[in-house]
């Protein structure tokens, strides 16, 4: 069965090139442009994996995480995940790996493909 | 004026009150001594006959005695009087040797309704002039790095899609690639990778300004970090046969930030096999001193001449300009790694000889500093007065000057107090004149933008200390 894939990030070009990897690579993706989107379309869509930008306007990602329970996220970030933790986010079980900014294709590729197999 | 600031003399009466009350005495003891003994004589010379024996004894002791109270009390008052004077004159020049160490806080309360009152408002609005133009620094300081931070961050988001479209395009994502094709891409994308990497760096030393560089102290075996650091860079070395030696002394544990030494090694090393020949070796060492961590990074290479020493670690120095295109890198790598090091109040430095390869030596306290200062990389002056401190080390003494400055320099000890103390120590020892103590002095003085002391002896100084030599070299 395909897996779904939401890509979340306030930038369209990030949310295209990500969508172009991942559609190529045989994944269903949808996108939202911010943590509210994402937290609405999470609802209808029920996607396998979240990759969430940490920096995006609107609510506070460390807000939006919280309301999401089940589904894995994957953060990505220009900041350092030393950085990340120092912000207290990267605490919940949920929030499986992180992808720094700019990324590799191969390597990001090879990763989502990892967690959606475990 | 100073050097003797315990005499009790100077505490009671600076020199314009000692004047002063001299000046009081003098005129005090004189006039009237004139007067009365003018006023003696002709009242003696007028009534002869009435004087009796007795009488003109007394005559004489009363003026003798008036003189000596008008005296006294023309001494006291003068005191008083100039020690007016003179009081709010050293509140003043207390005052600017506040500002010369850099407060311009300081404030003058002189009420003495006259010039001196004047002049300690003026004294307080140049101040406060200062005071400002220092801000207005700090400022410019602040929004330096601040600008530099933002315009990083800005210009690495871009990098993100633009780097994955490339390397889309690149894999093959959509369709295949003619060879030419595939040639232009991979020199769109080698520099696309080099920018990204300037702005990596320039983040990092906006960081290490603003003191905003993190460290996650933990408790570590450095040897296994050095170890895992070497193995890492051999990839890059195998590519021009260079062997990597890692000699290491048995490290305890110890609380230090192992990525941020693996970070100034990573550049260390990797520096050292760019400048490497093929087929030669890379030694890396760690040994425990006292208070600190001794490491180093030797290679066989091409060494640096003795100015280069100091440059290397200036943000965008490479030796020879053609060496950044043979040799890749963002020039900013040895000012970062200087960066990481002072901000654990490290030091690093490099030893070297032309053409016998280099040493990159750097120190880790062994107490990790948690309160992080700013480190200024980008537009320093320390690279500047580092390098007329050589000249003139160079100038003054010979051919051993070079190797005193790198001594000094390993020490940490460039600041203007300690070279003071290094020429006061070379006087005491006679290896220098006083003389050309004083001349080095000036000299150093001028290098940190501060008047000369001693203007009028200039001259002296000067022809003194090549009178010395021309009389030592014959």
């Amino acid at each position: 069965m395909t897996k779904t894939i939401l890509v979340v990030d306030d930038e369209p070009d990030v949310r295209q090139s990500v969508k172009m990897i991942l559609e190529v690579n045989g994944y269903k993706v949808i996108t939202a442009v911010d943590g509210d989107d994402c937290l609405k379309k999470i609802i209808g869509e029920k996607p396998d994996l979240i990759l969430l930008d940490i920096m995006m306007p609107g609510t506070p990602v460390g807000e939006v995480v919280k309301q999401i329970k089940e589904t894995k996220i994957a953060f990505m970030s220009v900041v350092r995940i030393s950085d990340a933790r120092k912000r207290g986010l990267c605490t919940q079980d949920n929030i499986v790996d992180f992808f720094q900014k700019p990324f590799n294709v191969s390597d990001l590729i090879d990763r989502v493909e990892m967690i959606l197999n475990e | 004026m100073d050097g003797n600031k315990f005499d009790i003399k100077n505490l009671l009466l600076t020199k314009i009150n000692r004047k002063l009350t001299l000046l009081f005495m003098i005129v005090a003891l004189v006039a009237p001594a004139l007067g009365i003994y003018y006023f003696y004589i002709s009242s003696v010379s007028s009534f002869p006959g009435t004087l009796s024996v007795t009488q003109a004894p007394l005559l004489r002791i009363v003026a003798i005695m008036i003189i000596i109270l008008i005296a006294v009390d023309a001494g006291i008052i003068g005191f008083f009087v100039s020690r007016s004077i003179s009081k709010p004159i050293r509140e003043l020049y207390n005052a600017t040797r506040e500002v010369e160490k850099g407060n311009y806080d300081v404030r003058l309360d002189i009420k003495t309704h006259d010039e001196i009152e004047e002049l300690a408002k003026a004294f307080n609005r140049t101040t406060a002039a200062l005071g400002i133009l220092q801000e207005e620094r700090k400022e410019i300081d602040n929004a330096k790095t601040e600008f530099l931070s933002i315009t990083s961050h800005e210009l690495r988001s871009p990098m993100t899609p633009m780097k994955a479209q490339l390397q889309m395009l690149m894999e093959e994502y959509f369709g295949k690639l003619k060879k030419k094709q595939k040639e232009s891409l991979a020199i769109i994308i080698r520099n696309a990778d080099r920018l990204d990497n300037i702005i990596v760096d320039f983040l990092e030393i906006s960081r290490i300004e603003a003191a905003r560089l993190k460290f996650n102290f933990q408790e570590t075996d450095l040897a296994q970090t050095i170890i895992d650091t070497t193995r890492f860079m051999e990839g890059f070395a195998k590519d021009k046969n260079i062997e990597l030696i890692v000699n290491v002394d048995k490290l305890s544990i110890l609380e230090v930030d192992p990525d941020r030494i693996s970070q100034v090694f990573r550049n260390l090393i990797s520096n050292a096999i760019k400048f490497s020949e093929g087929n030669s070796k890379i030694e890396i060492s760690a040994e425990l001193e006292r208070e600190y961590i001794l490491f180093g990074v030797r290679d066989y290479g091409c060494g640096l001449t003795s100015e280069n020493q100091i440059r290397v670690f200036e943000p965008f120095f490479q030796v020879e300009s053609t060496s950044r295109r043979r040799h890749g890198g963002t020039g900013l790598g040895l000012a970062i790694c200087r960066g990481i090091v002072e901000s654990q109040n490290g030091k690093i430095w490099v030893e070297s000889k032309s053409g016998k390869g280099c040493k990159f030596c750097f120190t880790v306290p062994l107490t990790p500093v948690r309160k992080i200062r700013p480190i200024k990389i980008l537009f320093s002056q320390k690279g500047v007065i580092e390098r007329k401190i050589r000249e003139e080390f160079k100038t003054i003494l010979g051919p051993l000057g070079n190797g005193e400055f790198n001594e000094l320099k390993n020490k940490n000890a460039l600041g203007k107090d300690d070279l003071f103390g290094y020429v006061d120590s070379l006087t005491g020892q006679y290896i220098l004149t006083p003389e050309r103590g004083l001349d080095f002095k000036n000299r150093i003085e001028k290098i940190f933008g501060y008047e000369k002391d001693v203007i009028n002896k200039k001259e002296d100084t000067i022809y003194n200390s090549l009178g010395d030599e021309v009389l030592k070299r014959d």
